[in-house]
């Protein structure tokens, strides 16, 4: 019940409210931020997977993002594909071209796996730079449809912000049951200790790589849904420091934290708009914030332990040895 | 009947040093068998070939007929051999009970679709199997508590919950006495005859004696990586060999 009561509020809140509120304080520009946070948080949700849950920590998240937006970018211009063939065929794109990469590196772990995802992802954004005749290389590709569909809605700030709000919540509710599930306490176990996972009868390089297939699924879409909504893309929007800044919200939000994704990227984004007035001081701000975050909340603001107890707190019947569950399923 | 484990001249060497060294033995469905040896003989390395956690350099190990030595360690476990650690390894950042259903999951799989179906049946199987495993081993007060909490001796238990919850065939105890104290002893002395009783084959390494003579049906004794003595507990005990290896020969001493 008290589950319903809040799921209602925040839909409440994301498509009724958020939108109103935008459109009151004047729409274009502040639509444009918000659909830029809805963005970075499906794929900070996504990263969090492999970094906060399964414990690997990828430096190459970027990379994946731009493969799912330069494949919908060329299905919409060469092949004229609507937007709902093109995003999850980019998701799938993208799954498929993240565990054909990340094969090689399963067995790494720890700092050899950060390091390798980071040259993955600069191969991806060399290859979108210099692959010209594909890619146009540094032009990029202008004039990408938007998100439209004939008779019913056309592209608009408010469509883009709804395509981005529903695509953000289904990646929350599909990337919330994988890790809030006895699938997650998998997971979990190959962050904490792979070896004794593996003892325990885990297919541990199987959790690896399914785990780097939905996340690369999700950065995927969130890579479309950024080409439809902007119209152009180039190579420079998916350079190591779109990794960099990924992680960072995870970090501040809090790692293996669904909502703390999303905090981390609405902070992180949102900070440097709300403190426009103060000029170029506001990085100054924002890096500040990064810093005593990471120095005063080691978990980040939501981290993962402490959105447990919350959930022990409010689910306590969940622990009722005579329902026979642990997890709330 | 062939025995539940066997080994057949199992071999190990990491570079020169020939860790395990030509080792033949067995366990028989339902019999508790103890490895014992002076440090460094080599039981460890030994549990990590049986479990498949570090491969033979020659030799094989059979469990239950089956020719395990080349497969992966999940393969092992999901056959039915559950183990713990030497230095403990159960999961910090998890609560007990999340720590325990890694057991349950191993034996009954995990896929990705029945969490996004959420598969009823399933949930309710690995639940069902947690909680059996918590209260054989006492912890089902504390399945919300996070394992870092608890204390070293509910730690031990804890890893043999999440042992259980895979169901096996064969339990090794990787010196599953190290830092209890007398009683704590005793008390665990007596939960592994009880699982014992249950139909459940124990391997195990131990360097507390009265532990290992009054709990084990048969003892092997290992030294440099090589197999000195099988036997009763009484057998090896009065064995010279034995005596040497652990206390050096006369001569020497001399």
């Amino acid at each position: 019940m008290r589950r319903l009561i809040s799921i209602s509020i925040l839909l409440l809140a994301v498509l009724l409210v958020l939108p109103g509120v935008l459109s009151a304080v004047g729409g274009g520009y502040w639509f444009r931020v918000t659909t830029t946070i809805g963005v970075f948080s499906i794929l900070t949700m996504s990263a969090n997977l492999i970094t906060g849950t399964t414990g690997l920590m990828s430096l190459g998240h970027a990379g994946f993002y731009g493969i799912g937006a330069y494949t919908t970018a060329l299905l919409a211009t060469k092949l004229h594909w609507p937007f709902f063939l093109t995003l999850p065929v980019a998701g799938v794109v993208t799954a498929v071209f993240g565990i054909l990469l990340a094969l090689p590196t399963m067995r790494l772990i720890g700092i050899y796996f950060a390091v390798a995802t980071l040259g993955l992802g600069e191969i991806i954004h060399v290859t979108l730079l210099n692959w010209v005749d594909f890619t146009r290389g540094p032009m990029g590709i202008s004039a990408i449809p938007g998100i439209s569909l004939d008779g019913l809605f056309s592209a608009s700030d408010i469509t883009n912000y709804y395509a981005v709000a529903i695509i953000a919540l289904l990646a929350a509710l599909v990337l919330g049951r994988l890790t809030h599930s006895y699938y997650g306490n998998a997971l979990r176990a190959v962050r904490e200790d792979d070896q004794c996972a593996a003892s325990m009868g885990l297919n541990v390089v199987g959790l690896k790589i399914q785990s780097f297939a939905f996340a690369c699924f999700f950065a995927g879409v969130a890579g479309g849904l950024w080409a439809h909504t902007t119209g152009y893309i180039s190579p420079g929007d998916f350079r190591f420091s779109e990794s960099i800044l990924i992680l960072a919200m995870m970090v501040v939000g809090g790692l293996g934290s669904i909502p703390g994704a999303v905090l981390g990227a609405v902070i992180l984004l949102g900070l440097p708009e709300v403190l426009r007035p103060i000029g170029d001081y506001r990085m100054i701000v924002v890096g500040a914030v990064m810093f005593f975050s990471i120095l005063f909340l080691p978990r980040g603001l939501l981290g993962e332990t402490s959105v447990l107890s919350v959930v022990r707190r409010q689910f306590g019947l969940a622990w009722d040895r005579t329902l026979n569950l642990g997890w709330r399923q | 009947m062939t025995p539940l484990l066997e080994i057949k001249s199992a071999c190990r060497y990491f570079g020169g040093l020939h860790a395990v060294e030509d080792f033949s033995g067995h366990v028989k469905r339902g019999e508790r068998v103890g490895l014992i040896g002076p440090n460094g003989a080599g039981k460890t390395t030994l549990f990590n070939l049986i479990t498949c956690f570090t491969p033979l350099s020659s030799g094989a190990v059979f469990f239950d007929d089956t020719d395990i030595s080349s497969l992966k360690a999940y393969r092992v476990a999901r056959l039915g051999i559950a183990r713990t650690f030497q230095n403990l390894r159960v999961m910090p950042n998890l609560s007990v009970f999340d720590n325990v259903s890694i057991g349950a999951l191993g034996a009954l799989g995990h896929s990705p679709f029945a969490a996004l179906t959420k598969r009823a049946n399933y949930a309710n199987d690995i639940g069902r199997r947690t909680w059996d495993a918590l209260e054989q081993t006492g912890l089902q007060d504390q399945a919300s508590e996070l394992a870092a909490n608890l204390s070293y001796g509910k730690r031990k238990y804890l890893e043999i919950a999440r042992a259980l919850a895979l169901s096996p065939r064969l339990l090794i105890l990787d010196e599953p006495a190290a830092g209890l104290n007398d009683t704590e002893t005793a008390q665990l002395a007596e939960f592994v005859l009880r699982l014992s009783g249950e139909g459940l084959s124990i391997l195990l390494v131990e360097h507390d004696m009265n532990f290992v003579m009054s709990l084990c049906e048969r003892v092997m004794v290992m030294a440099s990586g090589r197999k000195i003595a099988d036997g009763s507990p009484q057998e090896v005990s009065n064995d010279p060999v034995v005596l040497e290896a652990y206390l050096g020969s006369e001569e020497e001493a001399a």
